[in-house]
């Protein structure tokens, strides 16, 4: 059952085309990940479906309702966690759910007793009197996921909520978000770490420049290269030019190429041997050839040109 | 919504006082300058002790007649007169000692009982001070009426005075009892056109004003200028708490639970009011320590400060609102907070601005209103009714604070960051 469909969203601000003909869905108890750079859109995106920014166009559609049509209801069904840590730094961790559970509709009583629950499930409850800044970054980023939570939404937004923070904190909030998909919640989690999207997320979708460029599970993607494997040349490949190479467009698929590495892929699944012995074969001085598993990153740099990291 | 709102604001406040205090100390700060600027604290709403220096360089029988008068009774409650030579009564002026310096120039006992023409004494005004220079201008004119209306009723004798003056050695004191004599005599006449005289005044109720408190004090005409000045301000500091919202996201996580933003505009003008509030307890009631100002309708005054802080706090969450980020309300608010003040008579009585402003602008500024719907309930004028004043600011302020939330939330959609 999709808790969140979006279709066609774009916006833009100027001349900037911060979102443009955005389409995907969310189904309960899955997980899904947005990845793109920096300055992808992803942030526009998570700002239109949780009401922050009007669309230019589309329709983002919360448990099979128009978001427009009825903010209120779609509210109250989702969560939403900001990418910077939306907290009121002199409160204490439980004063700061509090406040937001009572915002989200709760009553007082309600509100306490989901606090605790909230506060034992992020292992903060003793802490729970301190003023968050007082709070460690991890300690800060687990409050700010923990805020959306107190209305139980059963659509949870997270705009990367683990920048920032040291590696055992980012590994317990993968494991605390990885349990709330278990639990039943439809997750839209947006990240420019691929490690997160690769390790987390059910099905992804790559972003870049406010285009969804691709979207799918990660050998579905991983496919779109054409194989499981890829091979990195190096060497000096300043002068090579693949295109005056005999039949080498049709055996293999370009994914980068640099001054001192080429890495492509099989165009047709032979064996990796006879691949291999392909390569060796090239007008070109090669010093290495190694065989690697496509990542995130070989995809995002077939589909872009360019390295996620970059 | 909102009261949770409030709470958590009030939690805030709380947690970290020290913007909140910093803030109500300035008004405090503010009404112990005047207090130091305009002289020391009189419980009797007076103005304290005037000194003047004189320079007597006639040194004449009269001149030292009237020196001596100036030493005497309610002139020696209400002035301190110094005689000093002319170089020294300038130094003390050039070092803000005295307020004026009067000069009775050389020969004027013999002019003026001569009455061989016009004699004039000089009044050296300390262009430091503003009221001390003035009211001894104003009493110097008194003397000079008494001493025109002497000379012009006496003409007669002033020939035997102006011998007894000019004789050489000890003033000759029988003679000066023959001339009194004579004058009394004068005065005997003319009793029956002199009294009952034709104008005159009750004591009653100066003596119940006296009991219940001064009738008019210069500080309660100066502080709710000053006042409506600072307690805008004060509503700026408070309503920037919208910015800090903004910047640190919360407003934004607001808005992913509530599409409209008015309760939250609502809280923080709530929060402004309370501290403009708190700010006019500390003016007013400073007034009232610091000054001995006896405010006439405490309940009324309550009323007008109480719309004021909300047309003021609407005031500065619209101008927020407009503003967009802090970094421009800061260049911005108080400039128009200054403008408004002068337009609103907070610096200079609007009265005595220039015709375009008191007839045409000021009479439009809602702190004008407040500023002289104060003063109208101390002075007991009806020029300004507080009742409508007050109504005016609170529906200026109602209609400014739904502005801001709609200007407000109109900009956050289009992605503004403050």
């Amino acid at each position: 059952m999709s808790l969140l469909q979006v279709t066609g969203l774009c916006k833009t601000f100027g001349e900037v085309r911060a979102a443009s003909d955005v389409c995907f869905e969310v189904r309960a108890g899955e997980i899904y990940g947005l990845l793109g750079p920096n300055g992808a859109g992803k942030t526009t995106t998570i700002s239109m479906i949780s009401g922050l920014l009007r669309p230019d166009a589309g329709k983002v559609a919360v448990d099979g309702a128009d978001f427009w049509s009825d903010p209120a209801r779609a509210q109250k069904i989702m969560g939403v966690v900001p990418q910077e840590v939306a907290l009121y730094e002199e409160l204490s961790g439980r004063e700061n759910l509090e406040f937001w559970g009572r915002l989200a509709g709760l009553t007082a009583v309600e509100t306490r007793e989901r606090a605790g629950e909230v506060l034992e499930a992020l292992s903060l409850a003793d802490r729970a009197r301190d003023a968050v800044k007082n709070y460690s970054g991890g300690m800060k980023r687990r409050i700010n996921i923990g805020c959306a939570l107190m209305h139980r939404p059963k659509l949870l937004l997270l705009d990367e909520p683990t920048v920032g923070i040291d590696p055992q904190a980012r590994a317990n909030i993968l494991e605390f978000v990885r349990q709330l998909g278990a639990e039943g919640a439809a997750i839209l989690y947006t990240t420019h770490y691929l490690e997160e999207a690769e390790t987390l997320c059910s099905r992804i979708g790559i972003i870049d420049h406010g285009k969804l460029l691709a979207e799918g599970t990660l050998p579905e993607l991983q496919k779109r290269l054409g194989g499981d494997q890829l091979f990195v040349l190096e060497g000096n490949l300043q002068q090579a030019n693949p295109d005056n190479w005999p039949g080498f467009r049709e055996r293999f698929r370009i994914i980068q190429k640099l001054d001192h590495q080429l890495i492509v892929s099989s165009q047709n699944s032979r064996h990796p041997s006879e691949c291999l012995r392909d390569l060796l074969e090239l007008p070109v001085r090669v010093e290495n050839v190694t065989l690697k598993r496509p990542n995130l990153n070989d995809v995002f740099l077939q589909l872009t040109g360019r390295e996620l990291r970059e | 919504m909102l009261w949770t709102l409030l709470i958590k604001d009030l939690k805030r406040a709380r947690h970290n006082p020290w913007p909140y205090l910093l803030n109500l100390a300035l008004p405090l700060c503010i009404t112990a300058l005047i207090g130091l600027v305009f002289g020391p604290s009189s419980k009797g709403g007076g103005l304290g002790q005037i000194k003047l220096a004189v320079v007597d360089e006639d040194d004449s029988v009269l001149s030292s007649l009237l020196r001596g008068a100036m030493n005497q009774g309610d002139f020696k409650k209400h002035l301190e007169a110094h005689f000093l030579e002319r170089n020294e009564a300038f130094k003390q002026i050039n070092d803000n000692k005295i307020s004026a310096v009067l000069i009775i120039p050389k020969g004027f006992t013999r002019t003026y009982l001569a009455g061989d023409g016009p004699v004039a004494f000089e009044l050296i005004k300390n262009p430091a001070q503003s009221f001390y220079p003035a009211i001894l201008e104003e009493l110097l004119q008194v003397a000079v009426t008494g001493l025109n209306a002497v000379a012009r009723n006496l003409r007669s004798d002033l020939p035997a005075w102006k011998e007894v003056f000019e004789k050489e050695g000890r003033p000759d004191m029988k003679r000066i009892a023959e001339l009194m004599v004579r004058v009394g005599d004068k005065f005997e006449k003319a009793e029956h056109y002199l009294f009952p005289p034709l104008i005159g005044y009750e004591t009653t109720t100066q003596k119940k004003a006296k009991e219940e408190g001064p009738a008019l004090n210069i500080f309660a005409f100066l502080l709710p200028g000053m006042a409506a000045m600072f307690l805008l301000f004060l509503a700026d500091h408070a309503i920037r708490d919208l910015y800090r919202e903004v910047t640190a996201r919360t407003l934004d996580r607001f808005r992913t639970l509530h599409d409209r933003l008015l309760p939250f505009v609502i809280s923080k003008v709530v929060l402004a009011m309370a501290v403009v509030v708190l700010g006019s307890i500390v003016m007013f009631g400073g007034g009232v320590l610091m000054f001995g100002i006896h405010w006439q309708r405490p309940l009324a005054m309550a009323v007008v400060i109480l719309a004021f802080g909300l047309f003021g706090s609407g005031f500065m969450a619209f101008i927020a609102a407009l503003a967009r980020s802090e970094r421009r309300a800061n260049a911005v608010n108080g400039v128009i907070v200054m403008c408004l003040s002068f337009v609103a008579g907070s610096f200079f009585p609007a009265r005595q601005l220039p015709p375009l402003f008191r007839d045409h602008l000021s009479p439009l500024m809602p702190n004008y209103w407040f500023i002289e719907s104060l003063r109208a309930l101390q002075s007991g004028a009806v020029d300004m009714p507080w009742r409508w004043a007050a109504l005016k600011l609170l529906v200026l302020g109602l209609g400014l604070v739904i502005a801001a939330s709609w200007v407000f939330q109109r900009a956050l959609a289009k992605g503004i960051r403050a």
